[in-house]
């Protein structure tokens, strides 16, 4: 896609190349490999080591705990050439980075961050974020998994349900009621009572790998419980707002893979005698795709130049995930469409990235809470409840 | 061994180029190191990891070419120079060789590697040229570079013939095929780290050449490329198909 408004000429030197980098990473040994693993509903695991080869995992942490120290725009950017790949794969990078090693490092012990981060940035331990349950969603602060205090520790008991990465991670972080409020506690995966479970029939986000974390009087020592969450369901919904800024680029990277696609096909297919491009009902839509990419992508730079400056809100953050998966969402249905039949094939991407961004609108706080949470503060009154 | 890359900043050739008036319309392009340059930045610091040599990258024109500097400084070149002067946007080849040469006796290097041709305007002259300015052995179109000692290499390239091997003696000019290697992808930390690294400037004049009159060729005009007509698409079974290709190739085409 052109660069209508310049955005090229706000970005660094380094901003630049780890666009083009991931880019051609995403077309050369990405993209290729999507379409099966997303058939046969499995990640591609052999990206695992080579995203952490390239230093995907943690990029904006400091370097002593296995980071890149890479600004937030460079996150940013990192996150839609992801997605333009498949929205599983960005995932995976948001939950192992925003979801899992962001709270270690904010919240976690000097020991826990010596011992888990920098396996973490290598991709030697993968992690997942355990805060949904069957029954508490879009209100947490619901949950019924328990942490009581035990000699030494706590017992755990409870579900987590719909969280990616379970099946196949090395360390859950799980955010439990305590006496105290709510709490996040490293759960190992050997760890007695600690049991997953994939979860099969899934027709979106299939090359991710989506569970159930469940704990029967699961033993977790003091020593794992992670001392800085004492702020309860705040330390939680804080690694949430991180997570949420890199989804707001990464829907953007899915849309335009969808927008890059449909224009191409259309100025090559004929239908009437013309290209299908140079009709004015499709030039409709295809104007309207263009220009919501480019509102949200200055959307996007913009919050992330301002989490840069430390000036940014949890507002911003569910204002642009809001924007870019509901947007994405919309411009992937017009792209499903604009090609016709071969749009619900797998060979043209589209559908994949269509149904894959169907999770992406409702996980992280559903379009509606996103809503809500801008409701709440421009009005001052609550209606969550 | 002391090893000089050239490289260019070039127009992603991926991008659609629109044609405005004679003028390439700029407006909105991107730009990436030419994919050539890139096997030979690889093949540098391949062989500054075997056989410990310094590795440095110049490029010559606009100034956003620090983006490609910094580009092989994340794959592991060790320092940059860029000769950056309004009159040499677009400098012809002759003048690329010019100063490249100029930078080669300023600072005694053993090998200069170059892609076989830009990716924007394929020419294909500037390694060529430079040998023949620096009065330098030259080999084209290298697959496959080894070293014998300090002062030789083995230097293996793909003729129609067959593939011949050189030995060469240094200082010496090769340029290199995209089949010599997989050029790296950059890590995080290395494109990190690279930009704390400083890229020394350089001028055209101080080298003794007159970037106002050193192009000896214009480009007067460029033109759109002939958009590709409608292809032809054939369902059917295998056999169907083949029938009415070869059919069509026969007595439409012509060609067989
Ligand atoms: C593929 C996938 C991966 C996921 N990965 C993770 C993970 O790693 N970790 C994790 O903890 N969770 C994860 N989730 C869970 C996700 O965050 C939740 O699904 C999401 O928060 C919504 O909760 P819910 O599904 O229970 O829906 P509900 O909360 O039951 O909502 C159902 C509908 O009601 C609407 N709604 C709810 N409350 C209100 C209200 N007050 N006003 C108006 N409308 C309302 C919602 O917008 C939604 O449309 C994942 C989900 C998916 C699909």
């Amino acid at each position: 896609m052109e660069d209508f408004l310049h955005l090229n000429d706000l970005l660094t030197d380094e901003e630049k190349i780890i666009r083009e980098t991931l880019r051609k990473f995403v077309d050369e040994e990405v993209t290729p490999l999507m379409p099966s693993a997303f058939e046969r509903g499995e990640f591609p695991k052999k990206l695992i080591m080579r995203m952490a080869e390239l230093d995907l995992f943690g990029m904006t942490l400091p370097a002593q705990y296995g980071g890149a120290e890479a600004g937030y725009v460079s996150y940013g950017l990192a996150c839609q050439e992801l997605e333009r790949g498949d929205s599983g794969l960005r995932s995976f990078v948001s939950v192992q980075s925003s979801l899992c090693m962001f709270p270690i490092f904010a919240f976690g012990s000097e020991e826990q961050k010596q011992k888990y981060l920098k396996p973490m940035s290598e991709g030697r331990i993968i992690g997942c974020f355990g805060l949904t349950e069957p029954d508490s969603g879009s209100d947490p602060s619901s949950m019924r998994t328990r942490a009581k205090k035990a000699k030494g520790g706590w017992l755990l008991n409870g579900s987590k349900l719909w969280i990616t990465n379970a099946p196949i991670a090395d360390l859950a972080i799980v955010w439990a009621m305590t006496e105290e409020g709510i709490r996040g506690f490293l759960i190992e995966k050997a760890t007695e009572g600690f049991f997953r479970n994939p979860i099969e029939g899934k027709l979106s986000l299939r090359a991710s790998s989506t569970g159930e974390l469940v704990m029967e009087d699961c033993f977790i020592s003091d020593d794992q419980l992670l001392p800085g969450t004492d702020k309860g369901l705040s330390a939680a919904l804080s690694c949430l707002t991180q997570a949420r800024y890199g989804i707001a680029w990464g829907a953007m990277g899915a849309a335009r893979d969808c927008y890059e696609r449909a224009l191409s096909y259309l100025m090559e297919r004929t239908q009437f005698g013309r290209p299908l491009a140079s009709f004015q009902l499709i030039q409709k839509d295809l104007s309207e795709m263009f220009n919501e990419i480019l509102k949200a992508q200055m959307l996007n730079y913009r919050i992330g130049r301002l989490k840069e400056e430390k000036k940014d809100n949890y507002v911003m953050a569910s204002l642009a995930k809001m924007n870019g998966c509901k947007e994405a969402l919309k411009i992937a249905r017009m792209a499903r469409n604009l090609l016709g039949a071969n749009g619900i094939s797998l060979d043209y991407h589209i559908i994949r990235h269509m149904a894959n961004l169907e999770s992406v609108f409702t996980y992280e706080g559903t379009d509606n809470i996103h809503h809500l949470t801008i409701g709440r503060y421009l009005t001052g009154l609550s209606a969550f409840t | 061994m002391k090893i000089l890359v050239a490289i260019k900043h070039v127009i992603d050739v991926e991008l659609n180029i629109k044609v405005k008036d004679g003028q390439l319309d700029l407006e909105g392009l991107q730009y990436v190191m030419s994919a050539w340059d890139e096997n030979a930045v690889e093949e540098a610091v391949a062989l500054k990891e075997s056989h410990d040599a310094e590795t440095v990258v110049i490029s010559i024109g606009s100034d956003d070419a620090t983006v490609s500097i910094r580009k092989a400084f994340a794959m592991g070149i060790d320092a940059g120079i860029h000769v950056s002067d309004p009159n040499l946007r677009y400098p012809d080849s002759l003048t690329v060789a010019k100063i490249i040469n100029g930078v080669r006796q300023d600072k005694n290097f053993d090998l200069i590697l170059l892609g076989r041709q830009a990716q924007d305007t394929d020419n294909g002259l500037t390694a060529g040229l430079l040998a023949e300015i620096a009065d330098l052995p030259f080999v084209a179109n290298a697959t496959k570079i080894e070293v014998i000692d300090e002062k030789k290499l083995k230097v293996t390239r793909q003729a129609d013939i067959g593939k011949e091997v050189i030995e060469l003696s240094l200082p010496a000019v090769i340029s290199v095929n995209d089949s010599i290697n997989e050029p790296r992808l950059a890590s995080l930390k290395g494109i990190m780290q690279a930009k704390k690294k400083t890229i020394e400037t350089m001028d055209a004049g101080l080298l003794g050449i007159d970037s106002g009159e050193a192009s000896l060729v214009e480009v007067m005009e460029f033109l759109p490329p002939v958009a590709r007509a409608q292809g032809q698409k054939f369902d059917g079974d295998a056999q169907e198909i083949t029938e009415k290709v070869v059919g069509l190739l026969i007595n439409e085409a012509k060609v067989l």
